[in-house]
């Protein structure tokens, strides 16, 4: 053996942590993800940020607001703010999917063009047109957060569409389909795994309108009214209490999603994998 | 009469499918117009007991997608006319989209559906029986070696399957003119001779099928067809390229004592017509 097939044979542990596209065994990633994990909270331990409240702080506030029963309670508000976010998420998906899909037809473009301009646009921006149309409190913000999040998901989903082969189109109308069934076979069917991974993605931003959403209305609570009075009073664990809350949800979510691309559409993680 | 005799015998039989003085012009973005065929002319006809491989060969630039997808109906020529037959002799119509198949260079299936699928959906969404078409594509699969890759995704196929169920898929429905883009690009010799042997198994199926293989594989073209057009411009008196690519000369292999011959490639005459087009024929084009 030549010295530089020695050499090359001598294998440096973990060389391909820092390697372009290095081949991780799933020990290996499961360990980095470990430490950056580890990472984050010695950071926060340390708080060279005087404004980060302690770790046993947040956790002892959220005991208590665990705790507390009725409107001023943890659980109302996630409640209130889980319905707000699984309502609106839906019908921003149903309104997004039909916006998206139609701008394959040509006099729908503009429309959707139209529609993605306005994610540039402040949702509250919009507060007196929300007011004149739907009565204060629930349907307000279902309103407002469908809409808001709608920008955002027809311009993912419209760029998915966008991303389809046009020999894809040409395959399917050499094998003699009509338009109706190219839309279907060629255009929706296809798309739907990336649709649910659109959908994923914006529902974190979502969580963003959400809170700013339920800070303008308030009378229903929910987690943006409470980090809204937490903020006021100054009480910090409080408040990060919460956005550790949003962040366990968050995750939830997106294990939700995943687990419904694996079962309804098994030949995209395939697809992925290859 | 010997074999050889017999195939140098100009067949007398219907046309299957004719370019007549095809041109096809685009509009470029500063004014001018591109001209990528002109006056293109070109017949297929029936070759009574065989089916028809015939080639169009050309090198990169030549025009040759651009008249693929006039014949396949996927872009309507500027000039000209495309008529297929309606499978009674003498009776031709213009061609549209779906009466030609095409296997494209990059084999694209429909990726959300299963090998099985990828060849029943298609037949049972234009009007075959869904029984009919399952039964059909069984049957395919098994005599072209996929059964047991009916139920696998086409993202797990190898290139070799993907290029056998894309032609298959095409012939789900009965179509007996199939278009085959650049088929052997990008392949090993080995393969190459896989997909020859490939695409004359499936063309011997029927008599009437006719295979239009699209190359610039000139042994290739060679060895498989009965028919090879060369596409390509003409020269001006500088030797410039003239805009607008048409046939320029075609090889009749049967006239030629060439086509069906096994071992073609041995052939003093082969090895004439293949050097005359790569060395003489080509660098003009």
């Amino acid at each position: 053996m030549s010295s530089s097939e020695a050499k090359a044979e001598r294998k440096i542990p973990f060389a391909d942590v820092f390697r372009v596209y290095g081949s991780l065994g799933a020990f290996t990633r499961y360990n980095l993800i470990l430490i950056w994990v580890a990472i984050a909270f010695a950071f926060w331990f340390l708080n060279p940020i005087k404004a980060l409240p302690l770790p046993q702080e947040v956790w002892d506030a959220l005991r208590k607001m665990w705790a507390t029963p009725g409107r001023d309670g943890m659980v109302y508000n996630i409640y209130v703010t889980l319905q707000l976010n699984v309502v609106g998420l839906f019908y921003s998906a149903l309104i997004s999917l039909l916006i998206a899909y139609l701008s394959i037809i040509p006099v729908f473009q503009p429309f959707n063009k139209m529609v993605q301009w306005l994610r540039y646009i402040p949702i509250v921006g919009f507060n007196l047109v929300f007011f004149s149309l739907f009565a204060i409190g629930w349907p307000m913000k279902v309103a407002m957060l469908t809409t808001g999040m709608s920008f955002f998901l027809v311009t993912s989903m419209t760029s998915v569409i966008a991303a389809i082969p046009h020999m894809k189109y040409e395959l399917a109308k050499v094998l003699g389909y009509n338009d109706r069934q190219v839309f279907y076979s060629v255009i929706v069917r296809p798309t739907l795994p990336q649709m649910i991974d659109m959908i994923a993605q914006n529902a974190a931003i979502g969580w963003v309108m959400i809170t700013a959403i339920e800070t303008f209305n308030r009378t229903e609570g929910g987690i943006g009214a409470q980090i809204f009075a937490y903020n006021s009073t100054n009480n910090l664990a409080a408040v990060y209490a919460y956005l550790f809350i949003i962040g366990i949800i968050a995750v939830a979510e997106d294990g939700f999603f995943s687990l419904m691309k694996r079962l309804l559409f098994p030949y995209s993680l395939i697809a992925e994998r290859a | 009469m010997s074999e050889q005799e017999q195939n140098s015998q100009e067949p007398d039989h219907g046309s299957l499918l004719t370019l007549e003085d095809v041109c096809k012009d685009f509009p470029m973005n500063d004014g001018t117009t591109f001209v990528a065929l002109k006056s293109m002319s070109l017949k297929i006809v029936d070759i009574p007991e065989r089916p028809q491989i015939v080639s169009l060969l050309g090198p990169s630039g030549s025009g040759k997608t651009t008249a693929l997808r006039i014949i396949a109906g996927l872009d309507k020529p500027t000039r000209g006319s495309v008529m297929i037959t309606n499978g009674i002799a003498g009776e031709m119509r213009s061609v549209k989209v779906g009466d030609v198949g095409v296997v494209f260079q990059k084999y694209p299936l429909f990726e959300d559906l299963n090998v099985l699928n990828n060849l029943v959906v298609p037949a049972v969404r234009t009007g075959m029986k869904a029984e009919e078409a399952h039964e059909k594509a069984l049957g395919y699969l098994e005599e072209f070696d996929l059964t047991k890759q009916k139920s696998a995704w086409p993202v797990q196929l190898s290139g070799g399957q993907r290029q056998r169920v894309a032609i298959l898929q095409q012939l789900m429905r009965d179509r007996h003119f199939i278009i085959l883009d650049e088929p052997f690009s990008g392949l090993d010799p080995v393969n190459i001779i896989n997909v020859m042997k490939l695409i004359n198994r499936i063309a011997h199926q029927h008599t009437l099928n006719t295979f239009l293989v699209i190359t610039h594989d000139v042994t290739s073209a060679l060895a498989i067809s009965d028919h090879v057009y060369l596409l390509g411009r003409e020269r001006d008196a500088e030797g410039n390229p003239i805009p607008g690519s048409r046939v320029m000369k075609e090889y009749d292999m049967i006239a030629e004592g060439l086509a069906y011959q096994p071992d073609i490639e041995d052939l003093p005459r082969f090895a004439e017509i293949r050097k005359e087009i790569k060395m003489v024929e080509f660098p003009k084009l």
